[in-house]
Order: C-alpha cells, then structure tokens, then sequence
C-alpha cells in the first residue's frame, strides 16, 4: 500500500454545491470519485443570504424530496424593500407566479443544506475525504492536471479529471492559469449577515404568515447600505431570520468602513429593528461574492480539469443567481468528466464541451446578458438613495391627507423627484438599467 | 480602486458618518465556532515595512470580523484565529502585502447554520 498511489477515475475539489453535485452525478454513472472538502465537514465555509433553487436540486437530483432535505421556509413572498432614512416602502408579490408545485425556492442554512448534499454524493457512491486542503495540481510534462496535491502526508490524489469547485477564493484556479489575474475589489461584494433565532410563531406574527409554510426573501435598497453599491437582504428560515447585507468590497476599503457597523446601524432602523427584536444573535458571518460577471470569468477548462461555481464566477447578482448556476454547472462538468472516460481522451478536445454544454443551457446565457450589470449599482449610486428616497416620500405623500389640493401635492411629489435629479436624466437611468439587464 | 500610493479613501457626509453605531466586534465572534491551528498562521504581514508606509490601512476597517488592529508599536497585529477565511484582505490590500493560504484541512471556522 505504502508504495501505492491514490488514485480515483475523478477528483472533485470542494463539497459544495457545485462540487457535490458534480461528484454525485460521476458516481451515479460509476466513477470512482474523490469529494474533496477542506472543512471538518461540507458546509463548514459557506455562508449565504439565501435560498436554494428546486429546479437546480432536481436537475441533478429528481427524487430529492423524498430524500427529505433539510430546508427552511419555502419562498411565498419575494420582492423589494426600499429604505429611507426612517421609511420602509415594500414591493413583494405573494402567490402569483410564486404559486408554483414545486415551490421554486427555499430558503436555506449552508452549514446543514450543504451536509446533506455531498451525503447525496456519498450515496451515490462518492467518496468523500473532509478536512482536507487541496494546494496543488500535479501536471504531466505536457502540464495536463494528472491529479491534486493535498495538504496531509503523502497527499498526492491523481485523477485523469478534476473538477475544481474551490469557491470565491480561486487560487487553484490561479495556479492553472485559467486568469491572468487576481481579484479585484470592485468585482466583488463582501456579504455579512447576522442569524437571529426567534420563535417561528413571532416570525409568522411579524411577517403575516400563516405558518412555517410560508416564507419571505427579500432584497433591500437604500438607506441599508448608507447610499452606497450594495444590497440588503432578510430572509425567514423557519426559527430564526437571516439580516445582512452586501457592499462592494472597493467601496468598503475606500470609505473605511466597518462592515459589522453597517449591518447593526441596518438592524437599528426604525422599520427593520422590530422584526428582530427580543431576538438573540445565533451566527455572525462573512463572505466574498464574485459578482463581476461574464467578463471576470476564468476560461473555464484546461487539460484534464474544469472550473464551476463562485470560482468560475458564475453569478447574476441581481437575480440572487448563483446557487442554482453551481449545481447545474457541476452537473454539466461531471457529464463531461464521463464523456472524456468513454472516449479515452482527458484533453481539452473533451474538456472543452464542458463550455458547449453551458452555452446551450442558461448559465452563460444569463451571465453573458447580464454582464453591463457588475458595474451598474457602482456607476449608478442613485438606486441606492435618490430612488428609494423618493418612493418612501411619494408614496407617504400619497396617502397623507394634508388639507392642501391634490395637484399642488402631486407637484410637490414630482418635485421631491427633480430635486434630486432631473427627469430627463432619471428616464436615462431607466434605460441604462434595462440595457445593463437585457445585454443591449 | 487605486493601489499602492495612489490609493485615496472617499468621504461621506459627516451625518451619515456619524450615524453608524460602534460595535464591538468581539461580541460578534462569540458567536463563532473556529478549530484554531495552534502551528500554521494561514494570515501574515509580508512585509511590515510597507504597513508602516501605508498612510490609510483600509485593513483596519473593511475587515468584518476586526483581524486588523493597530498594535501600541504601530505595526500592525494580525488575530488569525478570529478570520472567516472570506479572502476580503488578499484582494484590497492596496500593496497587496497579506500573505493569505487557506488554513491547513479542518482548521478555521466552521460555521454551524451558514
């Protein structure tokens, strides 16, 4: 044994959903697959707003709800908030195109979801080797990726395939010279958030649902992030809630800010601080989101490995995309991983369907359309406070009775706008957010 | 954002400065489960010269669990054990001077709801 090499017919580097499910669907076609994770246990790094996607799950795992995973409330209530000063003025929809079977999305806490995913691969015949860190590759004279280098004794693992699912931080992605470059600040958003636990009947009461059945997500813009690039969230698991916000991460060295001041002067405000009050604070935590979109992505494949999940860049910051883009992404990079088997050929000609693969489904799609979107809240700070500023004063106005004529009212709504910036200029910002949206 | 020397910090309105309530990180941290490495700093200052050189430190702000401190030397300290690993400090450093591996296998947090 000792003289033996470790060898597997794929590694996978990172259990997590991009990981797990690309090792779940190599093992289910009976590869033998190494999972390799880092933490003590999958899960144990990822931190997320967040919700999952049922149709990504499915994708990969069609029998999944009997295999009963270990959500929190399904999305019932989905939309905006924006925040002034001291106003809150919602926009969420509720039933509706929500109103689907299965539900679309569920809210979820990593550290558990994530457990249950790569067990989903261990059962399907993966196997997985936690508290483990990958350093390396080992290359062949050619500088094909014959294997990973890991951080235990003796910790050479080869593989004709691997699949590199690192997260944001892709230093392994670096080393095989899929981007010339490291990350930069202004393509990355720094996420913190706070998990409150409170009595699942408090939250019903204080977010109208009628049981744990129900539940909200939602994006927050304005006052939560002082006006400048960055986005709130609240999200209801089933005995706790999920605050946070994020801001990018330029932005945040630049004005020297303190990311837990922000996010507890965001608890603080007069709308969002009854929501978690008598709450006690569960986790705190922090994570970088790669939001630079098409144009910060890797070349994706090389000589016997692939790149998928936030290491690839795959996210529409938007849409709050990203999860479903991993589990899809490594489900397309295991089917590849199988067809290089069955053909014998580990290069790039086989490596490279990989990109076909995502080119055919919506990944990059979306991610090529959306790619105006990266800089857009940067370029266009009065998302962040003309505009929720505004909707929070007109639609207070609107329904303030103030014993004046409603046309001297409305002149003064209109003004709250003008005063703050033109129409002219507001019509522009209009398009520019559609061209950003729709890749024009 | 500029780098190196050219690296300038922005202002906001006193107002929405003096808004922001003052937290103490520490009472965050509790919160956290970490399996420490008593052997390997997976965080270091590559050269502590250039922190020395640095007039703004954004490192001392941006870092949202307060790994960053300034010692009553000037140098700059470094709490490796209280990092979540989420990479903020390798990439906006403006000299790029933090050394930053992931932890050895097992070792950092481990968060228990994510």
């Amino acid at each position: 044994m000792s003289n033996e090499r470790i060898e597997f017919d794929a590694v996978v580097v990172g259990a997590g959903l991009a990981g797990s499910a690309a090792a779940m669907v190599m093992a289910r076609e009976g590869l033998n697959v190494a999972l390799i994770e880092r933490g003590g246990k999958p899960g144990a790094k990822n931190y997320f707003g967040g919700a999952i996607y049922t149709h990504a799950i499915a994708d990969v795992l069609p029998d999944y709800k009997e295999r009963k995973p270990p959500f929190e409330r399904p999305v019932t209530e989905a939309g905006f908030w924006f925040l002034s000063e001291t106003g809150l003025t919602r926009m969420t929809v509720q039933g509706g195109a929500l109103d689907t079977d299965p539900v679309d999305a569920y809210i979820t806490l990593r550290a558990k979801f994530d457990e249950w995913w790569a067990e989903q691969a261990r059962e399907a015949g993966a196997f997985l080797i936690p508290k483990t860190t990958v350093v390396d590759f080992i290359r062949g004279e050619d500088g094909a990726v014959l294997g990973v280098i890991t951080d235990r004794p003796k910790g050479e693992v080869y593989a004709p395939v691997v699949i590199v699912c690192e997260g944001v931080n892709n230093l392994l992605t670096q080393k095989l010279g899929l981007i010339d470059r490291d990350l930069e600040p202004a393509q990355m958003a720094l996420a913190f958030k706070q998990v409150i636990a409170l009595d699942p009947k408090i939250i019903n009461s204080r977010f109208g649902f009628s049981g744990e059945d129900q539940g909200l997500a939602v994006s927050v813009l304005g006052d939560v992030s002082l006006g400048l690039p960055g986005m709130g969230f609240v999200y209801t698991n089933k005995g706790s809630i999920s605050v946070g916000l994020g801001v990018m991460l330029d932005v945040l060295a630049e004005y020297r800010l303190r990311p837990y001041d922000i996010l507890q002067r965001y608890l603080q405000h007069p709308a969002i601080a009854p929501l978690v009050e008598g709450g006690q604070l569960l986790e705190y935590g922090a994570h970088l989101i790669p939001e630079g979109g098409y144009s910060a992505m890797p070349k994706l494949y090389t000589d016997g490995a692939m790149i998928a999940g936030d290491a690839a860049a795959m996210v529409n910051a938007l849409h709050w995309e990203g999860t479903n883009m991993a589990i899809i992404a490594g489900k397309l990079a295991a089917e590849t991983a199988i067809e290089a088997h069955s053909r014998g050929d580990f290069s790039q000609r086989v490596t490279s369907r990989y990109e076909d693969r995502l080119k055919e489904g919506f990944i990059l799609k979306d991610l090529k359309q959306y790619r105006g979107f990266s800089r857009f809240l940067e370029t266009h700070p009065q998302f962040m406070d003309v505009y929720p500023n505004f909707v929070n004063d007109a639609i207070g106005q609107f329904f303030t009775a103030y014993g004046k004529p409603k046309k001297e009212l409305f002149k003064g709504m209109l003004g709250g706008l003008t005063d703050r910036r033109s129409l002219i200029k507001a019509t522009g910002d209009i398009i520019s957010m559609a061209r950003s949206v729709l890749g024009w | 954002m500029k780098t190196g020397d050219a690296f300038e910090p922005k202002q906001m309105s006193e107002d929405l400065k003096a808004s922001l309530p003052d937290v103490y990180v520490d009472d965050l941290l509790m919160t956290l489960k970490y399996f420490i490495d008593e052997e390997e700093a997976h965080l270091w200052i590559k050269e502590h010269d250039i922190c020395t050189r640095c007039e703004h430190k954004p490192c001392l702000y941006f870092c949202p669990v307060g790994v960053y401190t300034l010692g009553s030397d000037g140098r700059i300290q470094v709490a490796h054990q209280s990092c979540v690993e989420c990479g903020s400090c390798r990439v906006a450093c403006p000299y790029t001077n933090i050394g930053w591996v992931l932890p050895r296998g097992g070792f950092g947090v481990a968060y228990k709801f994510g």
